[in-house]
């Protein structure tokens, strides 16, 4: 089930009544929303249901046992079986079938004629986010940072309907501690929600997909029909593109978790504005930054052992960043630059070498767009063939005012100052509630009306 | 131990609002959309997958479009919204001079073969026309009539060569030639089915000046669809015979299935490669380069 689709606008208005008739009474509200939340998950597959369930289990498990045992020793042993676990599913599920392929190409081309086992196995949607939760989870009460919640807790905080196919990545000490009291009726931020709500789905039906149809799936899926100037333009569309589609799906989650009465962390802050790779990184999926960086890059030694150090530790947690998003080398060689771009830019710290704002920032986007092919293209031999179009001369057949107009407006807004973007937003979230409401009714139908007859195509982070 | 509430994330500002004001807005917002755009929850469901999700909104649907088609807001907000609709993606490439069109159409099938034929056509003198139609059945009228689409497409296009591959959300009752309702998969849904894919057929051979190539749906996993599958098929080949030479009919169970029944892998360049998307239904990548080198084949010997 989609946001942006029939079966979650009937799905939420229903949840959204019993949720609220149901929280002052949690032994009530719990299993509703435990329900509500897997129901939600099964319209992509029922059968994913038990692996949810399996890994809320072998977590919980995990967790309780790493809260009980003292000895150090055992305690890392506990949490190693238990992330062993999680990382076991989703390599199997995310990565066997590339690596079968792989290994079995390469052991042909050697000539030996063996190869593993060819398996099918469908990707559960959001494994990869439900995976990162349940080892926050389980890592985090074995830091002592946070107490074991209760099985039925637990299971809300990896299932829960807003973020469970795509993030954002909740840490389960951001989450648990709101389940502990129920949610005040008085205190919901409602405006605010709607708002964001509204802007996810601008971002996503009219910006992102009309960019998917009009220049980006035709540039990338045939680069060697194009000539230089739609190529270039397709690189451009396809990062606002992605911007549009990942923040615009969790733009929508924020706002229905608050209509909900819950909180999530921030996932993206104008990631274009920024003017080096570090910044980028703060500004981008910070979810899935701030992971990386306290469950791989620290644990790894972090900063802290010298300057070839520091530069393995970026350049491993950075590959393992890109492969998190998919089987294939195209997602490998997009973490590779950005560890590149990060180790680079941290060798030059402190050197004399340094150069105006605007310069840096050009450096980094356009490196950040090029980065953005290696991740779109669906081989790297079309990958090749997309950048090797960049030096053919032809006509612009794809430049639409349109189409122009929509990487402008959505690369623009990020450069703009934030402020008087933020003073519009809390503006509009201080609108009475019918006036909310007739707001999100005019959003859906335009919205809605741009809509092709092949309907909303799926969210880019739904595949990850 | 810290205390975790700390790390609770702290909430957008802005006025603060009742949890009534939530369902307000929600409700206010449901309540506009089924009074000006009802009628499109019962088109929506034409969409979806036969299962519990379809059956809902089709329950859904039913009394909103009743509610839609009683009221004279929805057919004026249709209207005054009609600008924004798209027309189904950019103009293709520019192509050599004299080019030929072939156009590659069909349900989710036919993604992504039309991709992979537009790569290999690319910088020729064929220029691949892609219009896929995701979620329709040649046997549900409601969301698209291929009858009518496909002489649109023809207006369109004006292809020298079509390539058609459809037969992913089949096997929906159709009115029967003589009278009544014809369910899948009998003679009359058959004969019905024929009936329809005889149209198309006609419609793309443009009086001779064209021709079709149409894939049949290889063996699906699931035992259900297979029944549909092959009566689909059945009718295909029925339709093509009364339809003549123009109309090659590819049967991709010659390759996708040598076995008689469906299978993940088959062997390709003397390695066993997975061949089908997880559903059991499509093709995948892989899947889609194979049947793309059959009808290329097909369509580079005719020319």
């Amino acid at each position: 089930m989609v946001f942006p689709s029939i079966e979650f606008a009937i799905f939420f208005p229903l949840v959204l009544v019993a949720s609220w008739a149901l929280m002052p009474w949690p032994r009530f509200w719990k299993p509703f929303i435990l329900v509500a939340s897997y129901g939600f998950y099964a319209a992509a597959s029922p059968r994913y249901c038990l692996l949810l369930a399996a890994i809320t289990l072998a977590n919980q498990l995990g967790a309780v046992l790493v809260h009980r045992e003292s000895d150090e020793r055992r305690r890392r042993w506990i949490v190693g079986l238990t992330v062993a676990f999680d990382l076991a599913v989703l390599g199997v599920f995310k990565y066997y079938g590339f690596f079968a392929d792989e290994i079995g190409g390469f052991l042909d081309g050697i000539g030996l004629g063996l190869s593993p086992p060819l398996l099918t196995l469908a990707l559960p949607i959001g494994l990869s986010f439900i995976t990162f939760q349940a080892i926050s989870y389980t890592v985090d009460v074995k830091r002592g940072l946070l107490k074991p919640g209760s099985t039925l807790d637990v299971a809300i905080y990896l299932s829960f309907f807003p973020h469970v196919v795509a993030g954002p990545i909740v840490r389960a000490r951001e989450f648990l501690p709101q389940l502990r009291t129920p949610r005040d009726p008085r205190n919901v931020a409602v405006g605010a929600g709607v708002v964001l709500i509204v802007i996810g789905l601008v971002k996503k039906v009219a910006l992102a997909d009309f960019l998917a149809r009009e220049i980006v799936d035709p540039v990338f899926g045939v680069p060697q029909a194009y000539a230089a100037p739609d190529v270039a333009l397709a690189a451009y569309a396809y990062a606002a593109q992605i911007y549009c589609d990942f923040s615009g799906y969790t733009d929508i989650a924020i706002g229905v978790a608050l209509l909900c009465g819950f909180v999530f962390p921030q996932n993206f802050a104008s990631p274009y504005r920024a003017a080096s790779f570090r910044d980028f990184w703060q500004r981008w999926h910070i979810t899935l930054s701030r992971f990386l960086r306290d469950f791989l890059y620290i644990p790894l030694g972090g900063n802290r052992g010298g300057r070839w150090t520091t530069a393995r530790n970026l350049m491993i947690t950075m590959v393992l960043g890109g492969l998190w998003h998919g089987a294939a080398w195209g997602f490998v060689l997009w973490g590779t630059i950005h560890g590149l771009a990060l180790v680079v830019e941290h060798q030059l710290r402190g050197t004399r070498l340094s150069a105006p704002t605007w310069v840096r920032w050009l450096i980094v986007f356009n490196v950040v767009v090029f980065a953005w092919v290696l991740f779109r293209a669906e081989t790297l031999t079309l990958a090749m063939n997309f950048l090797g179009q960049l030096f053919v001369s032809g006509p612009a057949t794809l430049w639409t005012p349109a189409v122009v107009g929509a990487v402008l407006v959505v690369i623009g807004f990020q450069l703009l100052p934030p402020d008087p973007l933020d003073r519009l937003r809390y503006r509009a979230a201080n609108l009475p509630a019918p006036a909310l409401g007739i707001a999100l009714a005019i959003v859906v139908a335009l919205v809605g009306a741009t809509v092709p007859s092949q309907g909303v195509p799926p969210f880019i982070y739904f595949q990850f | 131990m810290s205390d975790p509430t700390t790390d609770v994330p702290d909430p957008p500002p802005g006025r603060r609002g009742r949890a009534r004001d939530a369902l307000v807005v929600v409700w206010i917002a449901v309540a506009l959309l089924v009074l000006f755009q009802g009628a499109g929850v019962r088109g929506g469901a034409e969409e979806l997958p036969p299962g519990l999700g379809r059956d809902v909104v089709e329950a859904v649907g039913e009394p909103t479009g009743w509610i839609a088609d009683n009221l004279p807001f929805s057919g004026r907000t249709d209207q005054a919204l009609a600008w924004l609709e798209s027309d189904g993606g950019p103009a293709r490439p520019a192509a050599g001079d004299g080019a030929t069109t072939l156009l590659v159409t069909g349900d989710s099938l036919s993604m992504p073969l039309d991709t992979e034929l537009a790569r290999r056509y690319a910088g020729g003198d064929v220029a691949v026309e892609r219009d896929p139609h995701v979620g329709t059945g040649i046997s549900k009228s409601d969301l698209v009539d291929w009858t009518e689409l496909s002489a649109k497409q023809v207006r369109k296009h004006d292809p020298r060569a079509v390539v058609v591959f459809i037969g992913a959300n089949e096997g929906f009752g159709m009115p029967a030639p003589g009278g009544g309702q014809a369910q899948c998969c009998g003679a009359d849904w058959q004969a019905a089915f024929a009936s329809r894919v005889g149209r198309m057929m006609e419609a793309y051979l443009q009086n001779g000046d064209a021709r079709v190539y149409w894939l049949t749906v290889p063996a699906p996993r699931d035992p259900a669809r297979q029944e549909i599958a092959e009566a689909v098929n059945g009718a295909v080949f029925a339709a093509a015979e009364r339809a003549g030479d123009g109309v090659t009919v590819i049967d991709l169970d010659e390759t996708f299935a040598p076995n008689g029944g469906y299978s993940d892998a088959i062997e390709v360049d003397g390695r066993e490669r997975i061949v089908r998307e997880q559903d059991g239904i499509h093709l995948n990548g892989a899947g889609a380069a194979v049947a793309a080198d059959v009808v290329q084949d097909a369509v580079d010997g005719d020319r």
